[in-house]
Parts: structure tokens; C-alpha cells; sequence
């Protein structure tokens, strides 16, 4: 199977973000199956509070528009945002390491996120130091597996996954061991660990949202550079790569657009593993294209997920991408015959 | 005008040095061979000159400026490198890779287009892969893949094209066909080249001067006949080895030789009348087991007397194109009186070496002991009319001579003769 959309990869994309656009309205719309308004308000809602055009419409209730801008909104706008990263943060991780197995969290962010997370729980710390603390383990555990990776000022690829694995299975072992003693807290740590988009905030958003697009754009910068580091590290530097720059501006940045939505949302699995593969078997392995494409996929798939989520009374959302994304992925995987682009 | 200058280099990975000063200058329009054993440091020369690898002592320098203070883009606008078949992850189509030649000259917000794209379909046609662009490099054959990435090197439009055993995994005929192209190339366009080999006789057939390495530095610099010398791949290699030239094009070729010193001689000789090439495998058997060997008569230009002046066999020699006469076949006898057993090998049969059977006869008429290899029918080598296939029926009336059907029973026999 050759990538069906190679060839048409622009009308794709704008297929996809018009799935996205419709997708992010369903589940503004869809919400908790308690809480139902009627499409034509919820839709006046999102309006009223674009300038000009707001003036237009009529007042709506408080809780209503409460319930629809301050909850549903931020949450689905979190889901949008933790896909679109993830899926690029993976993607880069993929193509920066060129394995498959390659994910957001193949340099720690997850083990470190989980175990600075974990504590938070355990002291009982506050809503907005949970994921401070969360987001500097992960960032930490990184420069650590960084610089274990390191061989003769050269960043060692081999060496780099194997630290990641052996830094990620320590503190995997240290966070199992405080979920062991956290008795009252289990369950919090658990359901970090599965990952939620439940509770999120503007504030929040306000954070993530600036740093994910920075990333993004800057990723864009270096598709080329992407695309030739497929062709080997050392063919890569003669067609005029600087190969080392490049590797820590990109595992950097990804390394970092995880940790940023992992410190928020737990670790959402499945999504920077998947999303990259099945863009890659849709629409080939220019990473001009791949990059923007997984952004979007990963988006319109959490954000569908976390629909489920809602409406099976909120089953953690890294039980649905695993349970909706794998068969799938699968299927996909068998009908291209092997030929995955790997 | 490019010039490549190595000066002093000494450079390696961990703590010991795999280059020890490294001298050298490629002058532009060059076409330079590297040679030398696994791991006498070629690939890591090629490192170095790239600037990939960083110098621990002296420096390498590109038209004056030193390699280690260039951006990479503006060394990968002057030199460009055909590796070996290497592995590209993706299923990327062939103009997608040629492109990735053009990422030194390309901005960061520009696309491929215009002179580029230009330059990308040029590059594929010098090479004949135009045909293959939408291709995925999945679908290439092994020669198709190489041409791409020589393809990719052209789109850099180097000045200086260094090849790392760029051609060790294709068939012959792609490796001629790649090389040839290479080779024009640096005619054409003054195209400098490097290229590592570890096919010597590649090296001496494109490579104007040769780079012979060996633990790390440079054993000898040169033109082929210079480098290419016994002594030389002795004392690198290990071999034993004959240097000769080819008749058609004057390039040089390595001819390895068995070691001598295993060779334990034997206390019997062996006269071979052979011709037209029929003799060479026999020669070299004998040879090899440690038989004394005579050969004749020859012609002068016989590739069965090539075969015996390289292995050193006593021959005697007929004038080119010129019928046996009487004198060579006495001289002939003579040697053979001190020989134990006579090989007749299954030679086609003409007018002009008809005497070389009727000089089998003579060995059986005084009762040698002669084998009669059998070959062809005779009918197909006779070119007699006849008289050929006479003296032949002749010969094998002897009780002394014995038909053998193939080496393996001659030598069988002869094995046997020498336990005894």
C-alpha cells in the first residue's frame, strides 16, 4: 500500500482541520450527558464572546455560559492541544532517533512527570504545584538521561534510548514504591498516571497554548533538516547538516512539549506513538507534511476520545486512545502490508 | 581551483590515534584512489577531509581555509560523499532524496523550485535515474540506489567528490557502469574525486594516483605503477601477488598468487603439451602440488604460455603465428627425456600445432607415460580434415597411454604415481 494520500497530502490537511473545527464544536456541544443545552445555544455561547458579533445575540444564563466557557471549553481546547503535541513531539522523537518505538516519553518526561507528580499528591500540595512539580522532574529526569547520552561532545543515539529506558525504569520503580505507601492517595496517582483532561482551566491553557505553538513553529523549522537526518547522521552532515545542533534543538524541544502537557494532563498514552506511524502510512515521510498532519490528527483523535470519555461516564481518557487507537492502528497496519515507512 | 590539503593530520576516536600523520594534496581535476587493508583508517580519512571528524594534530584545509572552522553548509557546498549502500528510513520517492542535495543552498523558508528543481533533474539525468524520481527507494535495485545517491552528490554541485566504497556492493556491471560515469565526470568537468576502494584493480583502472594506507598513515603515494608493486601489497596485505598490465587499456591488474612456501615439492616431473588456454588450469595444479613442470610447444602468444611464464614453468616457445617446426619439437623431447609423465590437454587441433600431436606420439612410441585428457569430440577441434583425429587414434593405441576424463582422475593417478 503506497501512502494513499501522498500525493493529494494538501487537500488531506484541510480535510483534517475541518474535522477538527467540527470535532472541537461536538464536544463543546456534547459535554457530560447531564449537563445538555441545545445546540443553537451552546453554538450562541462560543459567538457571544467573539467581539462585534456578540453583540448580536441575546443574553444567555450565567450557568450555561459558565459551564460551556469556563469548563467545557478549556478542557476541550487542553484535549486539542495535548494531541497536537504530543503527536508532533512524538513524530520528532521518531524521526530524530528513526525507531519506531520512539515516543514523547522515550527520554523520561513520563517516569519524571509521574514520580515529581506522585509526590505532589502524596504531600497534599496545591492545584497549580502538582504539575510545577510534575513538569521539573520530567524536565530534570531528561537532562539527566541528556547527558548520559552524551559520548565525546556527540549526542549517542543508541546510548540516549538505552539511558532513557534504564533513567525511566529507576524512577518507575521509585514512584511504584510511593504509590505502595500512599494508602488514601492511591487512587489520585493512579488516575494521574492514566491520564485526564478533566478540570482544566484557562489558566492553564494560557500556559500551554503559547508554549506548544513555539514549539510547533520552530518544528517546522527543521522538517528539512528532519528529512535529511533519515538519510544517517553522517550523510545528513555532508549534505551540509550541522547533525549535532539539530539533534538537541529538536529532542529539546519535544522533550519539553511533553513535559509541558504531561505536567497537566498525566501521561496520555498511546497518542505520540500512534498518531506519527498512522499520518506517516496516510501521507508518506516528508516531515513538511508529517509534522503539520500528526499535529492535527493528534488533536481530532484526543479530542474524539475524550468525547468518549464524557459519555462513558469517564472512563480515564488513556484507557480510550489505547482502546480506540490500537485496533485501528492495527487495521492500518495489516493493509499496509508491512510497508509502514519503517 | 579547490585544492585539498592534509597537513600533518593525526586524528581518531577515543584515546589512540587511527590517523597518524596524514600528508597529502589532491590538486584540483585529480581522480585519487585510497587503498589499504580493513582498518587501516580510509573511511576515517575520508572523515577527517569531511570535517566530520575533528583533527587532534595539523589540519585540513579546502582552498586555503581550514576544514574545522567551515559551517557545514559551506562544506557541503564543495565537497559531497557517496557512501555505502546506507539505509534510508523512510520510503522517500528518488527526487526526494536527490533534493535533499540542494538543503546547503536552500533558506530555511525556501522550497526546492525554480534553479533548484533545475539542478535536481539535471543531476538525475547526468545519472540516468530521471526515469526512477517518483520511484520510492524501496523499489530501486542495488545500482539504481547507488546512481541516486551519486545523484544527491551532484545536486550539491562539489567541486570535490569523495566516494566511500561507493560501489563494493553492486554487480560488475554496475560497478563499471558507475565508475565510468564518475570517471567522466572528472574528464568533462574537471570534477576532483577521491574514492576509497578495496578492489585494487578498480583502483588502478580509474585512478590516476593511488593512496596505499596501511596502520594509519600512508604507506605510499603515487601513480598506480608506483603503488601497485609486490612489495608493496607484500608488505600491506600480507599477499603474494603478480602486478601485470592489461593488454586492452594498459590499466593495471592484481594477479594473487598461492603461498609458495606451503608447496612442498615432489620427486616427479610433469610435460604438458597444451595450448589455447586448455593447459592453464592443469599449469597451475602442478604447480601448486609441487610438481616440476615443462610446457610445450607454445605459441608465443598462447594464453597457456602467459600462464606458464607466471608460474614459472620451462616452456618452449614457437614463433607467433608460425607452424611447429622440427627444431622445437627435439628441443621438446629433450626436456621431456627428463620428465616421468607427459599431460596431453584437449587443445583445438590446426595445421600449425599438428606437430604437438605427432610429439605425443613420439613420448608413447618410446613408452612414456602419457594421459590423454579428454575434452571436446574431436570432430569439433579437429581443423585438420582429418589428419588430427588420426594421430590422436594413434596415440591412445599405446599401452603406455591412458585417456584420463578430468583433473580430478589425472591427478588422482599422478597421486598414486608419487606414493609409490
Amino acid at each position: 500500500m503506497k501512502a494513499p494520500f501522498r500525493e493529494h497530502r494538501f487537500i488531506f490537511l484541510i480535510l483534517l482541520l475541518i474535522s477538527l473545527f467540527i470535532i472541537s464544536i461536538l464536544s463543546l456541544y456534547i459535554g457530560s450527558p447531564a449537563v445538555r443545552y441545545p445546540f443553537s445555544s451552546v453554538a450562541g455561547i462560543v459567538l457571544s464572546r467573539i467581539p462585534l458579533v456578540g453583540r448580536l445575540l441575546p443574553e444567555y444564563p450565567d450557568t450555561p455560559v459558565n459551564i460551556v466557557i469556563n469548563v467545557r471549553m478549556p478542557r476541550m481546547l487542553m484535549g486539542l492541544i495535548t494531541g497536537c503535541a504530543l503527536a508532533v513531539s512524538g513524530v520528532t522523537m521518531q524521526g530524530v532517533f528513526r525507531n519506531p518505538l520512539a515516543s514523547p516519553y522515550i527520554l523520561g518526561v513520563s517516569a519524571g512527570g509521574a514520580l515529581g507528580a506522585s509526590v505532589g499528591i502524596i504531600l497534599g500540595l496545591g492545584l497549580f504545584i502538582i504539575p510545577a512539580l510534575a513538569f521539573a522532574v520530567a524536565i530534570t529526569t531528561t537532562l539527566i538521561v541528556f547527558a548520559l547520552g552524551r559520548i565525546n561532545g556527540r549526542t549517542d543515539v543508541p546510548t540516549l534510548l538505552l539511558a532513557g529506558i534504564a533513567v525511566g525504569g529507576f524512577l518507575g520503580a521509585i514512584t511504584s514504591y510511593l504509590k505502595f505507601i500512599a494508602r488514601e492517595t492511591l487512587q489520585d496517582i493512579v488516575f494521574w498516571t492514566m491520564g485526564s483532561l478533566h478540570g482544566a482551566l484557562w489558566e492553564q491553557i494560557y500556559i500551554v497554548l503559547p508554549i506548544t505553538i513555539i514549539v510547533i513553529v520552530i518544528t517546522m523549522l527543521f522538517t528539512r533538516e528532519l528529512n535529511v537526518l533519515q538519510a544517517g547522521e553522517e550523510s545528513a552532515a555532508h549534505l551540509g547538516v550541522d547533525v549535532e545542533r539539530t539533534k538537541l534543538i529538536l529532542l529539546s524541544l519535544s522533550s519539553m512539549l511533553a513535559a509541558v502537557v504531561v505536567a497537566f494532563t498525566g501521561i496520555i498514552g498511546f497518542v505520540g506513538l500512534i498518531i506519527p506511524h498512522i499520518t506517516r502510512i496516510l501521507t508518506g515521510p516528508d516531515h513538511r507534511w508529517l509534522v503539520p498532519t500528526s499535529a492535527v490528527m493528534g488533536g481530532i483523535f484526543l479530542v474524539s476520545c475524550d468525547i468518549l470519555v464524557r459519555l462513558s461516564g469517564n472512563i480515564p481518557v488513556g484507557v480510550i486512545t489505547g482502546l480506540f487507537g490500537a485496533p485501528f492502528f492495527l487495521y492500518l497496519l495489516l493493509k499496509s502490508r508491512g510497508d509502514t515507512g519503517w | 581551483m579547490v585544492e585539498l590539503k592534509v597537513n600533518r593530520l593525526e586524528t581518531g576516536y577515543s584515546a589512540e590515534p587511527v590517523l597518524k600523520e596524514i600528508d597529502m594534496t589532491v590538486a584540483e581535476g585529480d581522480f585519487v584512489g585510497v587503498i589499504g587493508p580493513n582498518g587501516c583508517g580510509k573511511s576515517t580519512l575520508l572523515r577527517a577531509i569531511t570535517g566530520v571528524l575533528p583533527a587532534w594534530n595539523g589540519e585540513v584545509s579546502l582552498g586555503g581555509r581550514r576544514i574545522h572552522q567551515m559551517s557545514r553548509t559551506d562544506i557541503s557546498k564543495i565537497i559531497s560523499v557517496v557512501p555505502q549502500r546506507t539505509q534510508i528510513s523512510f520510503p522517500f520517492t528518488v527526487r526526494e532524496v536527490v533534493e535533499m542535495g540542494r538543503t546547503p543552498y536552500l533558506g530555511r523558508f525556501e522550497a526546492p523550485d525554480g534553479d533548484h528543481a533545475d539542478i535536481v533533474s539535471t543531476s538525475m539525468e547526468r545519472v540516468g535515474v530521471k526515469n526512477l524520481q517518483d520511484r520510492t527507494v524501496r523499489e530501486l535495485s542495488g545500482g539504481e540506489y547507488q546512481r541516486m545517491l551519486i545523484a544527491r552528490a551532484l545536486a550539491q554541485e562539489p567541486d570535490l567528490l569523495l566516494m566511500d566504497e561507493a560501489t563494493s556492493h553492486l554487480d560488475i556491471g554496475h560497478r563499471i557502469e558507475v565508475m565510468d560515469l564518475i570517471k567522466r565526470l572528472n574528464r568533462e568537468e574537471n570534477l576532483t574525486v577521491i574514492s576509497i576502494h578495496h578492489d585494487l584493480d578498480l583502483a588502478a583502472r580509474y585512478c590516476e594516483e593511488i593512496v596505499l594506507m596501511d596502520g594509519g598513515r600512508i604507506r605510499a603515494y603515487g601513480e598506480p605503477m608506483d603503488v601497485l608493486t609486490p612489495p608493496h601489497l607484500r608488505a600491506v596485505y600480507g599477499i603474494e601477488a603478480e602486478v601485470r598490465r592489461n593488454r586492452r587499456d594498459g590499466t593495471l591488474y592484481i594477479v594473487p598468487i598461492g603461498d609458495e612456501e606451503n608447496i612442498s615439492p615432489r620427486d616427479m616431473g610433469v610435460h604438458v603439451i597444451c595450448g589455447g588456454g586448455t593447459g592453464t588450469g592443469v599449469m597451475k595444479r602442478l604447480v601448486n602440488e609441487g610438481y616440476r613442470v615443462s610446457a610445450g610447444v607454445l605459441n608465443a602468444m598462447d594464453t597457456d604460455l602467459e600462464t606458464a611464464g607466471f608460474l614459472d614453468v620451462r616452456s618452449i616457445v614457437e614463433a607467433p603465428f608460425s607452424p611447429i617446426s622440427e627444431s622445437k619439437m627435439a628441443e621438446s623431447l629433450e626436456i621431456i627425456d627428463e620428465m616421468d609423465a607427459v599431460v596431453m590437454t584437449p587443445f583445438p587441433i590446426g595445421p600449425g600445432n599438428l606437430k604437438n600431436l605427432e610429439l605425443a606420439l613420439c613420448c608413447a612410441e618410446k613408452g612414456k607415460r602419457v594421459f590423454v585428457m579428454d575434452g571436446e569430440p574431436m570432430e569439433e577441434r579437429d581443423h585438420t580434415g582429418g589428419e588430427g583425429t588420426k594421430l590422436y587414434r594413434r596415440i591412445l593405441d599405446h599401452q603406455c597411454v591412458r585417456s584420463v576424463r578430468n583433473d580430478r582422475e589425472l591427478f588422482y593417478i599422478l597421486d598414486e604415481l608419487c606414493g609409490k
